[in-house]
């Protein structure tokens, strides 16, 4: 489970990013994000959905210990990020869009790192291994160094890395971005599998399609703060205009 | 401690496969003696061959007062003399290169010679080193003369050759070789040690903190249940492992550049040899260890700031040059070890190794430098460690 209460997260800026704001701006701070509360249940997939530059990755950062929060409390699984980051990093596997890997290594090999960073003993490792390995079709190219590797391969490669510690939590960061439909779909049911298993999915998407298909509780996030949180079929039932698409703008534009 | 060697392992595969670094920390160091000393000897070679065997071209001006020293340069195969050089313009026909050298005899040479004076010959010359070959030549056509006259006034006067000699003095230089050597060419040592050490460090600090931002890896690293002083720790080992492996690395082909030189004489190679031996080496290295640590703390902390390995790159070459002045310092002459120099990180490592070759360090002196290193590395350490858990310097956009 992840339970956010609150959280605020402040930037300070640098000199050329108060540039970039404009002479209007003053201040030498900036709230990414600003008052965020909602909880991602067990067995539940949890979509949050923004546009560009809402908060969505700084508050999914802080959800995986990278960032802490300036104020307000994160708690997965019952270990709260600042104080027990270890704790929650352990039975976390995130996954972001943006996430590249180590070129020079075999896809074995990093598997294993980030089994071995995990904790995982060699036994689980090999069982959790093959079972992954198998149900992604990686065998082939188990042993071949990643640079070597094409798209779809490197990403069935980031997903076994995501999951090799079985973890309880899984966060996905805009994970289908750039990809491909068939690589895509490969994303779409690690998700709907991680549902199937009980695991809190938490993912933040561009693709309203993915949204539809995947969401059981929904979240819109828009200048660092909550224009809706709860059950994607209520969401659905109460839109005013006729997509998902348009009642997505339609909520960001008015507020 | 397991996940430091887990990080350690991982990133030291990381780094040995990249070609870019093994060019650095292996092959440059082990070729780069080698190929230079059989390069200079070959040319030095090659020039000395062709100023022995060169015919010189010489203009005598002697207005006919110099009849023997001109018999004995006309006699000569390896002299051209040139004829109808004016004696206002020697200087221009030597500075021009049309005649390797020039003998002006005075007008009275003969007289001055025959009533047992000192008979005056200005020699004109360019010395340049290799020049110095032809004009070593001449000279010794003018000393075999002198000489000639010498043994001729001692039997006419029925002298021993040593009656000019007032004093016999016997010079005895108590620097023992290994002295000597220490302080000749031990300078030259520290410099390259140190210069490798900070070349090997360099490629995979930069490989290892801003090249895996930049690749995008290191956030998904940061989400593994990993401290991130372990992280830091792990890379901190590659970084200071590659920068001493190749110091000794290029240590092995230094050693290969001497052997296969067939120019240096084996008494010196043996001297050599027996001077570096194991218990130098070890306290050279000994040495260079907190010294690369103190590298790789500044070099990862810059790294790890840049947002590109290219803003990497272009912060961190300039570094070169800090490092280089005082390891270029150590090797001055008159720069000796104190307690100040025995402070400064770089220029006391120099001085050290200049020291313990010629095998006059002081314990004292021993003592400061290694706790000023280790301070420095402690520090630079730290200043990583607290400069990797800053949210500002991961997440640099």
């Amino acid at each position: 489970m992840i339970k956010v209460v609150n959280i605020r997260k402040t930037f300070k800026l640098s000199r050329e990013q108060k540039r970039e704001m404009g002479k209007d701006f003053e201040g030498s701070t900036v709230d990414a994000v600003a008052g965020v509360a909602f909880t991602c249940r067990p067995g539940r997939i949890f979509s949050l959905l923004g546009p560009n530059g809402a908060g969505k990755t700084t508050t999914l950062r802080m959800i995986s210990t990278m960032l802490k929060p300036t104020s307000g409390s994160i708690e997965v699984d019952g270990f709260d990020v600042v104080r027990e980051p270890e704790k929650v990093r352990k039975r976390l596997g995130f996954l972001t869009g943006s996430t590249k890997l180590y070129h020079r290594l075999t896809a074995n090999e990093l598997v294993k790192y980030y089994a071995d960073l995990h904790g995982v003993d060699r036994e689980s490792f090999e069982r959790r291994r093959d079972e992954i390995f198998t149900l992604l079709d990686m065998h082939p190219f188990a042993n071949q160094r990643i640079g070597k590797l094409s798209t779809g391969m490197k990403q069935k490669v980031s997903i076994a890395r995501t999951i090799i510690h079985d973890p309880s939590v899984m966060v996905f960061d805009e994970a289908t971005a750039g990809l491909d439909v068939v690589a895509s779909r490969g994303i779409v049911e690690l998700i709907r599998n991680a549902r199937e298993r009980g695991k809190t999915v938490l993912f933040s998407t561009h693709r309203m399609g993915e949204v539809s298909q995947l969401s059981d509780d929904l979240a819109i996030i828009h200048k660092g703060k909550l224009l809706y949180n709860g059950a994607y079929d209520t969401f659905e039932a109460q839109m005013q205009a006729g997509s998902l698409e348009d009642e997505f703008i339609r909520v960001v534009e008015a507020a | 401690m397991k996940t430091v060697t887990i990080v350690f392992k991982k990133e030291l595969i990381d780094t040995i496969r990249d070609r870019r670094t093994l060019v650095f920390m292996i092959v440059i160091p082990l070729l780069l003696f080698p190929v230079l000393f059989k390069i200079l000897f070959s040319v030095q070679e090659s020039q000395t061959r062709k100023a022995e065997q060169k015919t010189l071209r010489v203009a005598l001006i002697d207005n006919d007062n110099a009849a023997r020293f001109s018999e004995i340069l006309h006699g000569r195969d390896d002299l051209r003399l040139v004829e109808g050089v004016p004696v206002d313009s020697v200087r221009a026909y030597v500075s021009d290169d049309r005649i390797d050298g020039a003998f002006v005899v005075s007008s009275d040479f003969d007289e001055e010679v025959a009533e047992f004076g000192p008979g005056r010959i200005d020699f004109y010359f360019k010395s340049t080193d290799e020049k110095r070959i032809l004009r070593n030549r001449l000279q010794k056509i003018v000393d075999d003369y002198e000489k000639e006259i010498l043994e001729e006034r001692f039997e006419e006067l029925d002298l021993e050759g040593d009656v000019v000699e007032g004093v016999d003095l016997k010079s005895h230089n108590l620097a023992s070789m290994k002295e000597q050597f220490g302080r000749q060419v031990g300078g030259f040592l520290p410099y390259i040690f140190i210069l490798f050490c900070f070349m090997g460090s360099m490629y995979p600090a930069i490989d290892l903190g801003a090249g895996e931002k930049e690749r995008g890896t290191l956030e998904t690293l940061l989400t593994a249940p990993v401290n991130r002083f372990h992280i830091l720790l792990g890379k901190f080992g590659v970084i200071v492992l590659t920068g001493m492996a190749s110091a000794v690395v290029s240590m092995f082909g230094l050693y290969l550049g001497l052997r296969q030189s067939k120019e240096l004489p084996p008494e010196i190679l043996d001297v050599i040899v027996k001077i570096l031996g194991a218990d130098t080496i070890l306290a050279i290295f000994s040495l260079l260890l907190p010294l690369t640590v103190f590298f790789a703390g500044v070099l990862l902390s810059i790294s790890l700031s840049a947002r590109s390995f290219k803003e990497a790159q272009s912060l961190i070459t300039p570094l070169n040059i800090a490092v280089i002045i005082p390891a270029a310092i150590g090797m001055v002459p008159g720069v000796t070890m104190n307690l100040t120099t025995a402070l400064v990180p770089v220029l006391n490592v120099s001085l050290a190794t200049k020291e313990i070759i010629a095998g006059t360090m002081t314990t004292g002196n021993l003592v400061v430098v290694y706790a000023s290193l280790a301070i420095f590395a402690v520090l630079s350490l730290w200043g990583s460690a607290l400069w990797f858990k800053r949210e500002s310097t991961i997440f640099r956009e």
